[in-house]
């Protein structure tokens, strides 16, 4: 396997492994927060702000792997 | 992609200068405006609570003067009631009294009559009896 | 294989033209040109969105001023809501002109065709989609924490690296290295994958299908903005605490 063809692989595992950690996460956080909010849906604003910007850090895992996807595709050092 | 060059350090000056000119033309007369609205606010505010403590007060006043007044003229209802009814019971015993003792002196004139008369009926009875008594006498 | 890969990097994807520059020499040195001018344009849209705020004001707010009071009531809570009510005040500058332009930023790039403006080479797209800005800002954020922590503790500020033990000292050192690190990966990804997904969405469908994707691209750069500018004040409000325990690394 030449440099190129490993390179395309390594990206698509990049990002689809990366994206399984922050499903998870993102799940549960989701989960919780519905929870939470039928417990006490007079706190709803309050629980969504805070779930969507942990939602947004989590999602921040997939977009590394997908930084390195494109580093792999479009700027691999090794090439 | 990832090729740093001399955009790096020219995009954080500019970032830098981004700051200072929105910092001159838009937090600080802003900031200001939204303080002084703040505390405008809370003069107004602290003015209002006091006017509704005046308010208050006077109203507690007045009612208090209402309660004063309303006690002070049941007292005078009360009190005039109290000597209605002393005058009428004044009046009630005034003409008991009166009645009794007219009664009582009709009963006296009426015996005092009755006592004539009964002394008057029994001279004439005695008269009678007598003039029966020499009629008789004579017959015999 | 390889010429794969070189026709991706022209050919299909040629609209999308992830890695081209349009490269201004001054000097001898090499600058992006399609950055600085959405860079200027977005600097200009905040200045005259300032001025006709400040233009004339009232007590009463109407229009444009309105509008400012709300971005500035918003930025405020956050550095309050992140270093507290003592420190807040002289950093919601910094805070908030990072969100702004964060935010302006990454809209502009949502927003606003660029695409039809045709540059000799590359092409115009939000500030926030080249790896220099995002760097520029995630390093202003370091130096602004450790700016603070030493303003406030002097050299003593290097205490907290072995507050708990000195153990994790590797550890807090590395720390200052992943943070810029991951504020700038999390910002840039985010963007560039924005509109990677919208251009490959363009490209397949031209039509109507990519409107929600574009819709949640608004979003995700509304709360990247957010959390670029929160993740600032929680490390700067680190640093002035002086105990790392209390706003852990996120992500």
């Amino acid at each position: 396997m030449d440099v190129s063809s490993a390179s395309v692989l390594a990206a698509a595992l990049a990002i689809g492994l990366a994206a399984i950690g922050p499903g998870i996460g993102q799940g549960n956080a989701s989960g919780s927060a519905v929870e939470g909010i039928a417990r006490q849906p007079e706190a709803e604003g309050k629980i969504r702000g805070t779930l969507l910007l942990t939602l947004a850090f989590m999602e921040s895992l997939t977009i590394y792997g997908l930084v390195i996807a494109l580093v792999l595709l479009f700027a691999n050092p090794f090439r | 992609m990832f090729d740093f060059d001399a955009t790096l350090p020219l995009m954080a000056v500019q970032f830098i200068l981004l700051m200072v000119i929105l910092n001159a033309i838009f937090f600080k007369p802003l900031t200001k405006v939204v303080e002084d609205r703040a505390e405008l606010i809370r003069t107004s505010q602290t003015g209002a609570k006091a006017g509704l403590e005046k308010v208050n007060a006077i109203t507690q006043q007045y009612e208090k003067e209402l309660a004063d007044s309303r006690r002070q003229y049941q007292a005078i209802i009360a009190k005039a009631q109290a000597e209605a009814q002393k005058i009428a019971d004044d009046q009630i015993a005034a003409a008991q009294a009166e009645a009794i003792a007219q009664r009582e002196q009709a009963t006296k004139a009426l015996d005092a009559e009755k006592a004539t008369a009964m002394a008057a009926l029994e001279q004439q009875v005695d008269a009678l009896s007598q003039e029966i008594l020499n009629k008789l006498l004579v017959g015999v | 294989m390889l010429n794969f890969l070189d026709t991706l990097n022209i050919a299909p994807l040629a609209s999308l033209e992830v890695g081209q520059h349009f490269y201004w020499h001054i000097g001898n040195l090499k600058v992006h040109g399609q950055v600085f001018l959405t860079t200027w344009f977005v600097a200009a849209l905040l200045i005259i969105a300032s001025l006709l705020a400040t233009r004339k004001i009232q007590q009463v707010p109407k229009g444009a001023q309105n509008l400012m009071e709300y971005a500035l009531e918003f930025v405020r809570d956050l550095a309050r809501n992140q270093l507290g009510e003592k420190e807040y005040r002289p950093w919601v500058p910094f805070i908030g002109t990072l969100f702004l332009f964060i935010f302006v930023a990454n809209w502009s790039g949502a927003l606003i065709p660029w695409k039809l403006i045709k540059l000799p080479e590359g092409e115009l797209a939000a500030p926030t989609n080249d790896i220099n800005t995002t760097v520029a800002l995630a390093l202003l954020v370091s130096i602004a924490y450790f700016y603070a922590g030493f303003k406030k503790k002097g050299l003593g500020y290097f205490g907290k690296y072995v507050q708990p033990t000195p153990v994790l000292l590797p550890i807090a050192i590395l720390e200052d290295f992943t943070k810029p690190l991951s504020l700038s990966f999390r910002l840039f990804g985010n963007i560039l994958a924005d509109e990677l997904v919208v251009g490959v969405l363009v490209l397949l469908v031209p039509l109507f299908v990519p409107l929600p994707v574009m819709l949640l691209g608004l979003f995700t750069s509304a709360i990247q903005a957010l959390v670029f500018a929160t993740l600032a004040g929680a490390y700067i409000h680190e640093a002035l605490e002086g105990h790392g325990d209390e706003h852990e690394e996120h992500a």
